[in-house]
Order: C-alpha cells, then sequence, then structure tokens
C-alpha cells in the first residue's frame, strides 16, 4: 500500500497536478488514503448528491420521476452541453433531466432538480448517510455567477490569470459546496449497497451514473472492455475531480474519488484529466493485490 | 465618563483587589493610602502596555523585526543587487533574511510559514496565496557559436531542431518546465534530449561540449555569454518563443508593509534591470464541452 501510495503521488506530479484519493472496495471495506480528508470543492461532483436526493424523495412519494418540467430557455443556467446548450424550449421527466445531469453534466438540468427538491433537501440527505463534511451552500448557477462576478469584465478568458485563480470563490471549499474524497467514496459505496435508496432506485441511480460519456478521467484508468466504469467528474478552472466505482468481472467492486488542482491555469489539460485514470488504477490494483493476498 | 459605570468600575477593581481604593463619605472620595501605593505601579504597568502594542504595531508595519525572503536563481546579480538597494531605502531598520530558492520550494515554505515573501514562476499553484503583479521576461536562447542558427539575428524556435535543450529539473518549477517544453514543440522545436543543469559554467560546459542550446534571458546572460564570448553566444528567439512569468508572492492575509515593500522593490528591479514587462494579454480562450462551466 505505501508502494502504491508513493506511485500514486509520483503520477499527480507527473501530471502536474496536487491531488487527493481515497478508494474503498465496497465489500471487505479495505481502504486506500493518499488525503482521503481533504476538504475539495465538489463543483459538478455535486450533481451525485442531487440525485440521490432526487431517488430518494421519490421513493417517498414525494415526486413522481415521469413527472414532465418544462425547461424555457429563459434564465437556464449556462453551461456548454445538455439543455443549458440548447437554443429552444423543451419539456422533459425528472428522471430525463437526471440523466441529462449525469451523462453530460448539464447544468440548467441540475438546477431545475435542483429548485424541484431543495438545495436543504440535498444537506439533509447527505447529513443522513453520515458525510459530515459534504455540504452544498449554492446552486449550481449561483456557482457560476460567483466566478463571473470574480472574473470580472474579460470574463471567461481572465481565468487563465493567476490574480484571477487567486480571488475565485468557486475554487475555496468554505466559501462553495464542499465534500471530501472520504465522503464521496462513503456515497457511492452506500449506492452500491442499496443503503441509499431502495433497490429499485439505486438501480435507477446506477444506471445513470454509468451512462456518462466523459472517457477522459476515471474510464481512462481502466482499458478493459469486461470492467464496467460509472461516475461523476467534476471541474472549474484549475480543478478537476471524479467520484466513481469500477466493477470487475470478477466481482470486486472499488468506490474511487479524485480531486485535483493543476498549477497551469489552462482549461484543456490532457495529462491532468488522465491522472485521474492513472492514479485511481494504481489504487485499485493495490486493493484487489490486496484482497487476492489475503483470501 | 458618567459616574455610575465609573464607580461600578472602581468597585469590581477593589473587589478584584481586595483593597480598598478610595474612601467615601457623603460628600467627597478620597485616595487611600493602598490606593496611593498602586496609583504609581498602574501607571507604569500601562505605560508599558502602550510601549508593548507599539512594538506589536511595528513588527506588523515591518519597522522591525525579521523579514524572511527568497528570489529565484535565474536572476541576475544586478537585479538582486537593485532590489536590496531600493528595499533597504524603505526599510532599513529591518533584517532580511534572503535565500535563493526554486519556485517549488518557495511555495512549501510559504505554506509552512517558513518563508514570508518570495517571488516565483508562473504558472504554479497559487492556492492561498496574494500575488504582486506578473510580469514577463523574454528568453533568448545561448548556444555555440559555430551552430548554424548562431549566423541569425534573431532565431526562430524551429531553427534549434537536432539540438538538445538545457533546462533546470522539472522540480524545481515542474508547471513551467511543462511549460516550456510545450511552447517550444509548439514553435517548432522539439528537442531529441532535454539535459538537465542550472549553474552558469556548468550550462556554457555542455552547450560547448554537446552542442546543447540552453534558454536564458537576456539580462541573466552569465558573464562570459556576452559578445566576447568566442565560443557560446546568446540570441533573442523569435516567433511563438516561450517567456519567463514572474510575480512577489505571500500568503493570504499575511502581506504586512514590509512584505509589500519586498514585493514592490522586486517588481521594480525586474522592471528596471531585466528588462521585464507586463504579463501578454491572455490568448482566446475555447472553452471545450467538458469544461464543464460556461461563463
Amino acid at each position: 500500500m505505501t508502494d502504491a501510495l508513493a506511485r500514486i503521488h509520483a503520477a499527480f506530479s507527473d501530471a502536474g497536478v496536487t491531488g487527493w484519493l481515497h478508494a474503498l472496495d465496497i465489500d471487505s471495506g479495505a481502504q486506500l488514503d493518499a488525503g482521503a480528508d481533504q476538504p475539495v470543492c465538489t463543483a459538478s461532483v455535486h450533481k451525485l448528491c442531487v440525485l440521490v436526493t432526487l431517488h430518494e424523495q421519490a421513493a417517498a412519494g414525494l415526486l413522481d420521476l415521469t413527472e414532465q418540467v418544462e425547461c424555457p430557455p429563459e434564465g437556464r443556467t449556462p453551461g456548454p452541453t445538455g439543455t443549458a446548450a440548447m437554443l429552444d424550449a423543451a419539456r422533459l421527466s425528472l428522471r430525463d433531466l437526471a440523466y441529462l445531469m449525469m451523462a453530460v453534466s448539464d447544468n440548467a438540468a441540475a438546477d431545475l432538480l435542483l429548485r424541484r427538491v431543495g438545495l436543504d433537501a440535498v444537506n439533509a440527505t447527505t447529513a443522513r448517510l453520515g458525510l459530515a463534511r459534504t455540504r452544498a451552500v449554492h446552486s449550481f448557477g449561483d456557482m457560476l455567477a460567483t466566478m463571473k462576478e470574480d472574473a470580472g469584465p474579460d470574463g471567461a478568458r481572465a481565468l487563465t490569470d493567476p490574480h484571477v485563480i487567486t480571488r475565485l470563490r468557486a475554487l475555496d471549499p468554505a466559501r462553495t459546496n464542499r465534500s471530501t474524497p472520504r465522503d464521496m467514496t462513503r456515497l457511492l459505496g452506500a449506492v452500491w449497497r442499496d443503503e441509499a435508496c431502495t433497490p429499485e432506485h439505486g438501480a435507477a441511480v446506477r444506471r445513470i451514473l454509468g451512462l456518462q460519456v466523459w472517457p477522459h478521467r476515471l474510464a481512462s484508468g481502466f482499458p478493459f472492455d469486461d470492467v464496467h466504469v460509472a461516475g461523476k467528474t467534476g471541474s472549474l478552472p484549475t480543478l478537476r475531480n471524479e467520484v466513481g466505482v469500477v466493477e470487475y468481472p470478477d466481482g470486486g467492486r472499488y468506490a474511487v474519488a479524485v480531486f485535483t488542482r493543476t498549477a497551469q491555469t489552462a482549461a484543456t489539460l490532457p495529462a491532468a484529466d488522465a491522472v485521474i485514470g492513472t492514479a485511481a488504477r494504481i489504487a485499485v490494483d493495490a486493493l484487489r493485490a490486496e484482497a487476492l493476498r489475503t483470501r | 465618563m458618567a459616574q455610575p459605570p465609573l464607580s461600578q468600575r472602581i468597585q469590581r477593581l477593589e473587589r478584584e483587589l481586595g483593597v480598598r481604593l478610595f474612601e467615601r463619605t457623603s460628600r467627597q472620595v478620597r485616595i487611600t493610602e493602598a490606593g496611593r501605593l498602586l496609583l504609581a505601579q498602574a501607571r507604569e504597568v500601562l505605560a508599558r502596555s502602550e510601549s508593548f502594542l507599539a512594538t506589536a504595531r511595528r513588527v506588523r508595519d515591518g519597522e522591525t523585526g525579521l523579514l524572511r525572503a527568497a528570489l529565484p536563481p535565474d536572476l541576475s546579480g544586478e537585479t538582486v543587487a537593485a532590489l536590496l538597494s531600493d528595499f533597504g531605502r524603505r526599510h532599513s531598520g529591518l533584517e532580511l533574511e534572503l535565500h535563493e530558492l526554486s519556485t517549488a520550494q518557495q511555495l512549501d515554505r510559504l505554506a509552512a510559514h517558513e518563508l514570508d515573501v518570495g517571488v516565483v514562476h508562473h504558472p504554479c499553484d497559487v492556492t492561498g496565496l496574494e500575488l504582486g503583479p506578473v510580469l514577463r521576461r523574454e528568453l533568448g536562447v545561448l548556444l555555440p557559436r559555430r551552430a548554424r542558427a548562431a549566423a541569425l539575428e534573431e532565431v526562430p524556435p524551429a531553427a534549434l531542431s537536432g539540438h538538445d535543450l538545457i533546462l533546470f529539473p522539472r522540480a524545481a518549477a515542474p508547471a513551467l518546465y511543462d511549460d516550456l517544453l510545450t511552447t517550444c514543440a509548439r514553435a517548432g522545436f522539439t528537442p531529441a534530449a532535454v539535459r538537465h543543469g542550472q549553474g552558469a559554467s556548468f550550462v556554457r560546459g555542455l552547450v560547448l561540449s554537446a552542442g546543447a542550446v540552453a534558454l536564458c534571458p537576456r539580462d541573466a546572460l552569465p558573464l562570459s555569454a556576452g559578445d566576447g564570448d568566442p565560443e557560446v553566444v546568446w540570441r533573442p528567439l523569435s516567433g511563438g518563443a516561450p517567456a519567463l512569468r514572474h510575480s512577489a508572492a505571500w500568503l493570504r492575509g499575511r502581506g504586512n508593509a514590509a512584505v509589500h515593500a519586498f514585493a514592490e522593490a522586486a517588481t521594480h528591479a525586474l522592471r528596471t534591470t531585466a528588462g521585464a514587462t507586463p504579463d501578454a494579454p491572455p490568448r482566446p480562450l475555447h472553452l471545450r464541452p467538458a469544461s464543464e462551466y460556461w461563463l
């Protein structure tokens, strides 16, 4: 395990990132801690908490997942994907909005769902599951609004300026939606063990997490057709995160949470994306090796 | 002070000390012998507390005490001298403990509160820092006089093809190291090998023996590599060449008058002796959908 930790830190450093990771064998409870209790900005990873809350409320009969929601183009939360990027009015069910929120990180869909369930309910869900250091303090639109305000008149271009990076509230875990790697693997473990929702809703949550389209982070570390990867990314200037579950054909399943921060302010840094997969793979290999040794 | 609060305070003090300080009759209040004895000492205590607070104020304003500062190894002697004499004029009473440290070392020591202010290379992880203005120093190239590119007045990076590149060890400033290699490659120069070296004579030796080239700002030329050197020449780079970007940096909330004076002296010295110019405006930014944010 110490060898794996050293290799994880070396991988982070080679990729030009500072990273924090927690990996958990969902069934044995074995774990690997590379800064698991670091307070981190969740960014879009918090959409996972919204998804679990939505299904919790559905299970409680507070809402119907097939309920139709109007998505007018006015006042949409901005974003480069899904309904956030679409131009015309749309009408979708709650569960299809949830699909867009998780598959392509649709910010507008996430805020429509958040409005439906309520920020307090999201925090109540994470508290109920024992995620003591996880908290949502604002919607995704409000988070982007702080960035717009902090970036100033130059807009997105200013986000490569180191001065602007030092003053973005969205990059300070004390002032934005936050968690820790350990809290996130705990949440994923609960979802995969059907402790977070009923088995029926757990299966729906797992289906949606398995439909995420991004191949560049966690999934990139597991180039195996017989290994299933489900996850949710989160990104902000200098931040790249993903939390997810990796399932092997022998039944081994591992929750991994990786949060990184780059020194580079550039938006396009494929090596920083890929190291999330590399580090997760080192962690999962170590957990599997240990399980084989003790079997 | 209104009478009742004053007498209440006196009574509280008397209770605390267990000593009667004033004799009170219906018509007058007279200090007791015990009160007279304590009064002299009370005045002393107050005066010393004033001077205690004044010292704290002077330390806070950087007028006394010690400033622990650092500079990167690539500044010229002239720049260091200009900085020191400028800073000395601003803060003659202050002891300056100056270290030569790489960006990575400075960031570690700032975080550990072992350093008050430094001059770092960008890009670097600016989490928790405040920065002075970011300045840019254009890079040139040191190359063997016999190299074909030495015949050019300005060398496009592509003309360096075939040479190895001499660079500082990556650990000193990993993001800058990666940035320099990427920028060179984008401008047409991908060195066959990167050789690590920093000291002026070692670098000159590599240039001579291995036909390698080194990036170097004009102001930090080794003394020997002026026009007088028969074997090694310096040429400005052109066309998308990389540059060094610096700024003063200190921990957020720990900037006092001395820190600011050092930052200003460093900025001034870089401008006047190293030909540093304001940072270039940000380049166009094409955010890709996987960025997940949009302003």
